[in-house]
């Protein structure tokens, strides 16, 4: 293929991505007139472009529709149904012709005539635009190769995993030399060329991970038509809503969830939701809503799948489950909701009465639980009847860094995998009760029952020695089942590259693979899904375990601690965050940040953020991560080191002694942490914005406590300090007595206030202020300043 | 034939491997001890940050003793990395025949890994196959059922 025709192409497709939720959302309102334009444009565009090449069909079915859509923009004709099935087949013809354009084969013959007449305004046969339609998305998808994004070059990912394999197996080498140089004492003729070569190594090692990582919008652009195309072909209305497209994970992560998203999509849109009319009698909006979301929660995305149909029934999943064999009816029994719910997720159950050719292929949700976890991610579904089900997908960012928690037992150090881990516990502290059922030790946690697997004793080294004096870890599996791991000690987190094992390791199903840590020593990875399957905790029995420990997942749930971000800030100090307020994580170039008198700015996708906690060190002189912070209105910035985890805290926050960034201490793993006052950030970076135009303030008097400890409070409710008497200021802030000061005339000055040291005082003579009074100084200096701008 | 072995001894016994299928000899001095795997396997070591899997020839091929010494001879067996653990790595020698049959059995264990005698210009010698080894005794238990 020549080079100007896979250009167009590539524009084609360029252009046809963006298009994609325009087109839904221009037909559900045919008359949105921006919508209508840009697809104008590009059947425009495609027209014109044809015009270069010998491509007769292409530009007469971009013609026919160009024409057709010029006549809905004059307002000649009204965009029917019809029209907009018409529409819609000429795109999707459109891009089957570019699809064997590019492969270099020939685009069948015929049908082109069907289409255009469907164009024409006189046709009011919608059903066979439709028809139409549907055929042309069956051969499109027949034959339709794989896309790829805008202007993109295609690198098979093989290779990409061997540059970031090699680059890993760099930083390695890299570490394992600093620590020789290290060892053989400084030489500084090596050590400025090792420091260059350590700085470019990082930066390619950024690059590369971000060359792995793409928005989740490409995934999700094609939602909307998904959904557009399977409520049409079932009858059914439903809205689709998509947020968080700009959130960014792993290539290949987003090829490996496209199946098992799509999958659930079907679903919701064939089983989970009703039709118009059941809708209607049930009391809804005939539209059923269908959202989609992703957020990026520390370093994991949480995809979540929500519509508000009729809900999972339990009832016909239980008798489901009876009919194959999956349960005994004695065991559903005994199952409450939420077990039932996770029937769901067993080979073979499908709720559907009958088998449509949306979904119920016999691809069931278990397929999509073992693809999710393969990724190591983990799926989980709540459902309300009548009201509505929810899916919730957890994954890690990469596939092949995993986020790991290093432990040690009998003298070696081990890591886990941080997404099965659910909590921490040190049985020394008593917050785990431990009692011995013949070999087997449970764990009371919380009044719940967990059973208890030393490591030492899984290894096989130590049957004894239970675990009383060791470090219980909580892990909770896939399917949802706890149990507790103890190990002698809980060493440290690290972001850990796994590299397969030797097959006489792995046969013993206890590791998922080794790394080598920042000392050259390599580290086993747990495999804890298979220590729990060498254990029976889960599989077969897995309904039988989970019953031992009714409403865990509540207790554990119920427990209403603040999810916060841990991270440590530039002066390394280790702070937190409250999870909710934090948008996304950034890495950022020092370049881009502004240093200014009242505070530091950052550029972010070209618009220009406050950028707080630089006050507490300096900017770093390579990128630096940063907290996009986010009240839902505004957004700041916020400077840190380095991001620690995300992590809970149960217990109470210990307010600060005073107002400021920090709101106070808290307990995280039994280490004190300093927790953020968002209302201050976002307070102060208002005010940031709003002394633009600063009011001016004179201390009148020579009490060194206006100059030290006032001009502060001064300074951070918006005014600048003046000390020229001859200058106007808009308030005048005094220590002194009513009587001895100047007249108000006599300094030029709007307002003045009067601090005394007596709060008596203050109580008893109007205009006057206690001067520790924070919110009456605050106040009044508040009033002063709208009394300058009225 | 020219082809080159590589010397070694396990178990006071005088061994060769192909040159070709040996990567490097190195010297394990810090092993991690991988619980739960059969007692061949010694553990992991590091190579160049790569990840060995360090094997005890001497017990991957059920002889009595285990083996001492800190040498190991490393070899690439279906894209993992193993360092095979010998009593000495002695020396380099060229094979002047194509290995050939031992009469009789070379003693129980031997036998599995065995691939022959090979005359070499340090003398006959017997020929070892780094694969077998690294399968360890439990493949050499299939065989003989």
């Amino acid at each position: 293929m020549d080079d100007l025709l896979a250009e167009f192409v590539a524009e084609t497709r360029e252009m046809l991505e963006a298009l994609e939720s325009e087109i839904v959302a221009w037909e559900q309102v045919p008359g949105d007139k921006a919508r209508l334009d840009a697809i104008f444009r590009f059947v425009h565009t495609v027209k014109g472009n044809c015009g270069f090449f010998d491509l007769p069909r292409l530009a007469k079915l971009s013609h026919a529709a160009e024409s057709a859509l010029a006549e809905v923009r004059a307002g000649r004709r009204q965009p029917d149904s019809a029209l907009v099935d018409a529409v819609l087949a000429t795109i999707d013809r459109i891009v089957a012709m570019v699809d064997a354009l590019e492969a270099g084969q020939d685009y069948p013959e015929g049908g082109d005539d069907a289409l255009m007449a469907a164009l024409e305004p006189s046709n009011d046969d919608g059903g066979e635009a439709a028809a139409l339609r549907a055929q042309s998305v069956d051969k499109g998808q027949a034959n339709s190769p794989g896309r790829d994004g805008p202007r993109s070059i295609r690198l098979p990912v093989e290779l990409l995993d061997r540059v970031m394999s090699g680059v890993s197996d760099m930083v390695l080498a890299r570490n394992e030399l600093a620590r020789r140089l290290r060892d053989y004492g400084v030489e500084p003729t090596i050590d400025g060329p090792f420091e260059r070569l350590s700085a470019v190594l990082d930066d390619v090692r950024d690059g590369i991970t971000r060359m792995r990582m793409q928005r989740i919008e490409h995934l999700f652009n094609a939602f909307p038509r998904l959904v557009r195309d399977l409520s049409a072909e079932l009858g059914k209305q439903v809205l689709i809503d998509v947020e968080g497209g700009e959130v960014e994970l792993d290539r290949e992560m987003v090829e490996m969830i496209r199946d098992p998203l799509t999958h659930i999509i079907r679903n919701a849109v064939d089983h989970g939701f009703e039709t118009p009319a059941e809708r209607i009698a049930a009391g809804k909006r005939e539209i059923g809503l269908l959202h989609i979301s992703a957020r990026q929660s520390g370093n994991r995305i949480l995809i979540a799948v929500s519509d508000d149909g009729r809900g999972i029934d339990t009832g016909k999943l239980a008798d489901k489950a009876v009919a194959s064999k999956i349960a005994s009816r004695a065991e559903i029994a005994a199952m409450d909701e939420d077990e039932k719910l996770a029937l769901i997720f067993e080979p073979g159950i499908s709720t559907a009465a009958a088998v449509t050719s949306i979904s119920g292929r016999g691809v069931g949700m278990d397929v999509v639980r073992a693809n999710i976890e393969r990724v190591g991610g983990t799926i989980d579904v709540t459902s309300a009847p009548g009201k509505g089900t929810r899916i919730l997908l957890f994954l890690p960012l990469t596939l092949s860094i995993i986020p790991a928690l290093t432990i040690e037992c009998c003298g070696q150090r081990y890591a886990i995998p941080r997404s099965y881990i659910e909590e921490i516990i040190h049985s020394r502290s008593g917050s785990a009760e431990l009692v011995q059922m013949g070999d087997a030790w449970l764990a009371t946690v919380r009044g719940e029952r967990i059973r208890c697997l030393t490591l030492a004793a899984v290894f096989g080294i130590d049957q004894q020695s239970g675990p009383q004096r060791a470090t219980l870890i909580l892990v909770r599996l896939a399917g949802g089942d706890f149990f507790a791991l103890a190990v002698d000690r809980v060493l440290d987190h690290e972001e850990l590259v796994i590299k397969p094992l030797a097959p006489a390791v792995m046969a013993t199903g206890l590791y998922a693979g080794t790394s080598l840590l920042d000392d050259g020593s390599p580290v086993l990875m747990l495999d804890i899904a298979g220590i729990a399957r060498k254990h029976d905790l889960i599989s077969d029995v897995h309904r039988r375990v989970r019953r031992e420990l009714p409403g865990l997942e509540h207790a554990v749930s119920a427990e209403n601690g603040v999810p916060v971000l841990l991270f440590t800030g530039l002066d390394s100090r280790r702070r937190a965050v409250r999870l909710d307020v934090v948008n996304r994580v950034d890495k950022v170039e020092p370049t881009s940040v502004t240093l200014t008198d009242d505070g530091a700015r950052i550029v972010l996708d070209d618009k220009v953020f406050p950028l707080a906690g630089v006050n507490r060190g300096a900017v770093p002189e390579g990128r630096f991560p940063i907290l996009r912070l986010s009240d839902g209105k505004c957004e700041l910035a916020y400077a840190v080191q380095a991001i620690a985890d995300s992590a809970q805290i149960d217990g109470e926050i210990s307010p600060a002694a005073r107002a400021g960034e920090i709101e106070g201490i808290a307990l995280v793993e039994g280490e004190p942490v300093e927790v953020l006052d968002c209302h201050w950030l976002f307070a102060s970076e208002q005010r940031g914005s709003a002394v633009l135009n600063p009011a001016t303030c004179r201390f009148d008097g020579n009490d060194p406590w206006l100059d030290t400890i006032l001009r502060p409070l001064a300074e951070s409710a918006g005014y600048r300090v003046v000390s020229d008497e001859t200058q106007h200021a808009d308030v005048v802030i005094t220590t002194n007595g009513l009587g001895d000061g100047a007249g108000s005339d006599a300094d030029g000055a709007g307002n003045r206030i009067r601090v005394v040291s007596d709060p008596d005082i203050a109580g008893r003579e109007a205009g006057t202020i206690y001067r520790y009074d924070r919110a009456g100084l605050l106040a009044a200096l508040a009033q002063a300043r709208m009394g300058r701008v009225a | 034939m020219s082809e080159l072995l590589l010397l070694a001894r396990i178990a006071g016994r005088r061994i060769a491997f192909r040159a070709l299928d040996v990567n490097s000899v190195v010297e394990i001095d810090t092993l991690t001890p991988v619980p739960g795997t059969p007692s061949f396997v010694s553990g992991l070591a590091a190579l160049r940050s790569r990840a060995l899997t360090v094997i005890d020839s001497a017990k991957a091929l059920e002889l009595e003793q285990a083996t001492t010494g800190l040498e190991a001879i490393v070899t690439e067996h279906d894209g993992h990395l193993y360092a095979l653990q010998v009593e000495a790595v002695e020396d380099v020698a060229e094979a002047l025949s194509e290995p050939q049959d031992v009469r009789g059995s070379v003693g129980p264990g031997w036998e599995h890994a065995a691939r022959g005698m090979v005359e070499s210009s340090a003398g006959p010698i017997l020929l070892l196959d780094a694969g077998a080894i690294i399968a360890g005794p439990a493949h050499s238990a299939l065989r003989a059922a």
